[in-house]
């Protein structure tokens, strides 16, 4: 799909949202407010936001758990608002306070997600099977990260997709970093689309701080599997700003992350590039990034209100979550 | 005595005892950093040989540690969350519990499988169980829950020494606790309970956190009720003659685990008592332990684990029946 100008913007719009929200989820935290823990997803925006902002609201998606899913689920048609309030341990948030961080939101077609990184592949699976069977060309985006990959479970559910043609986009965001064990020690080859080889799928390396690039490769994965051809992976080479995890160290093994690195990264920054690139192009002024700015401030401003003055879950509704009446 | 954090005396003891024995090493991912600060530093002293960051696989982690285990090494196979145990149900149930066993005796999977347990971090159901009972309920598995730092260490080092598999659970609460550590070389042997404070009224048998929530509310309880607090600290092999002890002094017993209350651990004590000590008892016997609910995260937590009030009320309605 050739993007006309709303559709960049919305694009660039999108990055902003998830950046800003992210940070204010670590200041958050930092003040106390944030009820459990957070992986921020400064850094990789563009893979979720180019993965995300065109899907049909009934396709699936299992998020990766940077910004615990914002760069994902935003685009995809999720609330701040609840995203926040669930970090903030209330009754409005997007698992009514009870997860402390789980993003889910069946509506826009995000049936949750778990602690435990590669669980995300066998379900998508059972999406994927889902919506084969539903036949009203629903596909999965199934996220991980480069550690996930090292999951067996991954090997069971893109084998079981690609001997089944399910209709599931398998991306990952290879941050080069699985907390603080560099992916050169964890994997062989230098990219984890070769995979895909193994499973005879299609495997796409892209820039992962190019949302175009991103959304390009991911579009034409979405439309070979809506179309009934199968199951694609897709491998965006990107990187996190901060550590691992707030309060985390930032380390590689034992030792610091090369600065020298972490400054190089933030010199192919995907939102400072995509305004460099829309701004060049006269689809944006400077008028414009202001107003952009200022809306998207406006909206996380709202969004942490919401959240604090939500009231905290009743736990009279625990025992009753058991089980679906 | 010299007094240093829980965490610090786990990593006494790993040191220690790969200093002691070369086929020791520990696998698991970021234990060259140490995710909770166990396994941290020892890298710099024993290499990367022996202290080895592995890929995100659970799996293959707990599967090479028994293979290696049968080899003649003694792996320590760390799972970081106790709760990713669960990625590797198979290696660890299916085979490093009953290889021994079905092979006749004629194979050794001597392996630490090392953990970290306990809510308090407010993280949800995959980072805050304390899964010793679905572990207890599985024949081979030694299983220890250490409640102080002295007994972490010492209890760590018999772990290392021991020709079968030990899982050993350490509480996140307990990382940065400050306790008696003796200087030099100890070990504690496994399946001796130990009486944490005497008391005459009331038995509280607790373990790992829960025994330190026991112990405040036994100060607390001073002067009013008479607390003995008596910590099992292995449940497998379980010392069941020291807590009849207790509980033929006492009459009266409370159980507090942090495991999920129905098939956990307290029932199991609870009804190995009414067999061995029956006719001791004055009171019915009170649990204390996680509700039949998967752990909430965020304030809700709060209402699925237990917590010292619990004790408190427990304590309370055993005495006065
Ligand atoms: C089964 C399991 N093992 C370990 C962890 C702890 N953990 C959480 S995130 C993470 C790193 C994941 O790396 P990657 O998939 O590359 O995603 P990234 O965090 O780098 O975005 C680890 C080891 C976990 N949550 N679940
Ligand atoms: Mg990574």
């Amino acid at each position: 799909m050739k993007l006309g100008k709303k559709e960049l913007i919305m694009l660039y719009t999108n990055l902003l949202r998830a950046r800003r929200a992210d940070e204010r989820i670590v200041k958050a935290l930092q003040e106390g407010k944030v009820v459990s823990f957070y992986h921020s997803g400064q850094g990789s925006e563009a893979v979720g936001v180019g993965a995300c902002s065109f899907l049909r609201n009934d396709d699936y998606l299992y998020p990766h758990h940077r910004g615990h899913g914002l760069a994902y689920i935003l685009p995809k048609g999720a609330s701040m608002k609840a995203h926040m309030a669930e970090h903030f341990g209330r009754a409005t948030g997007m698992a009514g306070g009870v997860a402390g961080f789980h993003g889910v939101d069946p509506e826009h077609g995000i049936f949750g997600g778990g602690g435990t990184i590669g669980s995300q592949f066998p379900v998508s699976a059972g999406w994927g099977l889902g919506a084969k069977k539903n036949n009203r060309g629903q596909v999965v985006l199934c996220c991980f990260g480069d550690g996930s990959s090292n999951r067996g479970t991954l090997h069971e559910a893109m084998n079981l997709a690609a001997v089944w043609k399910l209709p599931i986009v398998w991306i990952c965001e290879n941050n080069l970093y699985a907390q603080f064990m560099p992916i050169k020690d964890a994997y062989p080859r230098e990219d984890i689309a070769d995979l895909a080889h193994g499973y005879n799928m299609p495997g796409v390396v892209v820039d992962g701080q190019d949302v175009i690039a991103v959304h390009e490769a991911v579009s034409a994965a979405v439309e070979r599997a809506r179309n009934g051809a199968g199951p694609s992976l897709i491998e965006c080479k990107t990187y996190r700003y901060r550590s691992h995890s707030e309060g985390s160290a930032d380390i590689a093994h034992a030792e610091p992350r090369p600065a020298e690195e972490i400054e190089a990264w933030k010199k192919r920054d995907p939102i400072k590039l995509f305004q460099e690139h829309l701004l060049k192009e006269g689809i944006l002024t400077t008028a414009d990034v202001e107003r952009i700015e200022k809306e998207v401030m406006a909206e996380v401003d709202e969004a942490e209100k919401f959240a604090l003055e939500s009231p905290r879950p009743d736990p009279s509704i625990l025992p009753k979550l058991l089980y679906q009446e | 005595m010299r007094q240093i954090p829980y965490v610090m005396a786990i990593n006494e003891a790993f040191a220690e005892e790969m200093a002691r024995n070369d086929k020791i090493f520990i696998i698991g991912e970021d234990v060259q950093a140490g995710t909770f600060r166990a396994t941290t530093g020892l890298v710099k002293r024993f290499g990367p040989d022996r202290v080895m960051d592995t890929p995100l696989s659970e799996t293959v982690v707990a599967g090479a540690a028994l293979g290696a285990s049968m080899c003649g090494y003694h792996p320590v196979a760390d799972f970081m969350f106790a709760d990713f145990m669960w990625c590797a149900a198979d290696e660890i149930f299916l085979k490093t519990a009953k290889w021994h066993f079905i092979h006749g005796g004629k194979v050794q999977v001597p392996i630490v499988l090392f953990g970290n347990i306990g809510g308090g971090a407010r993280v949800g159901p995959e980072h805050s169980q304390c899964p010793e009972s679905v572990v207890w309920h599985t024949p081979g598995l030694k299983l220890v829950v250490p409640s102080c730092a002295g007994d972490a260490k010492g209890l760590l080092k018999t772990a290392l020494r021991d020709p079968n598999p030990v899982v050993y659970f350490y509480h996140k609460r307990l990382l940065g606790l400050p306790g008696d550590v003796p200087d030099g070389e100890y070990t504690i042997p496994f399946g001796v309970a130990d009486v944490k404070k005497e008391g005459k009224d009331v038995t509280v048998i607790a373990t790992s956190y829960m025994v330190q929530h026991a112990l405040a509310v036994a100060k607390e309880l001073e002067g009013k009720i008479s607390v003995e607090v008596v910590d099992p600290r292995t449940l497998e092999p379980f010392d069941i003659d020291t807590i009849v002890k207790s509980v033929q002094k006492t009459g009266r017993v409370v159980i507090a685990d942090e495991d999920t209350k129905r098939c956990g651990v307290t029932g199991e004590i609870a009804m190995q008592i009414m067999e061995k000590a029956f006719d001791s008892l004055d009171a019915p016997i009170q649990r204390v332990a996680a509700a039949n609910l998967p752990i909430a995260g965020g304030y809700m937590e709060q209402y699925v684990l237990p917590g010292p009030k619990d004790i408190l009320a427990a304590i309370e309605a055993v005495a006065k029946k």
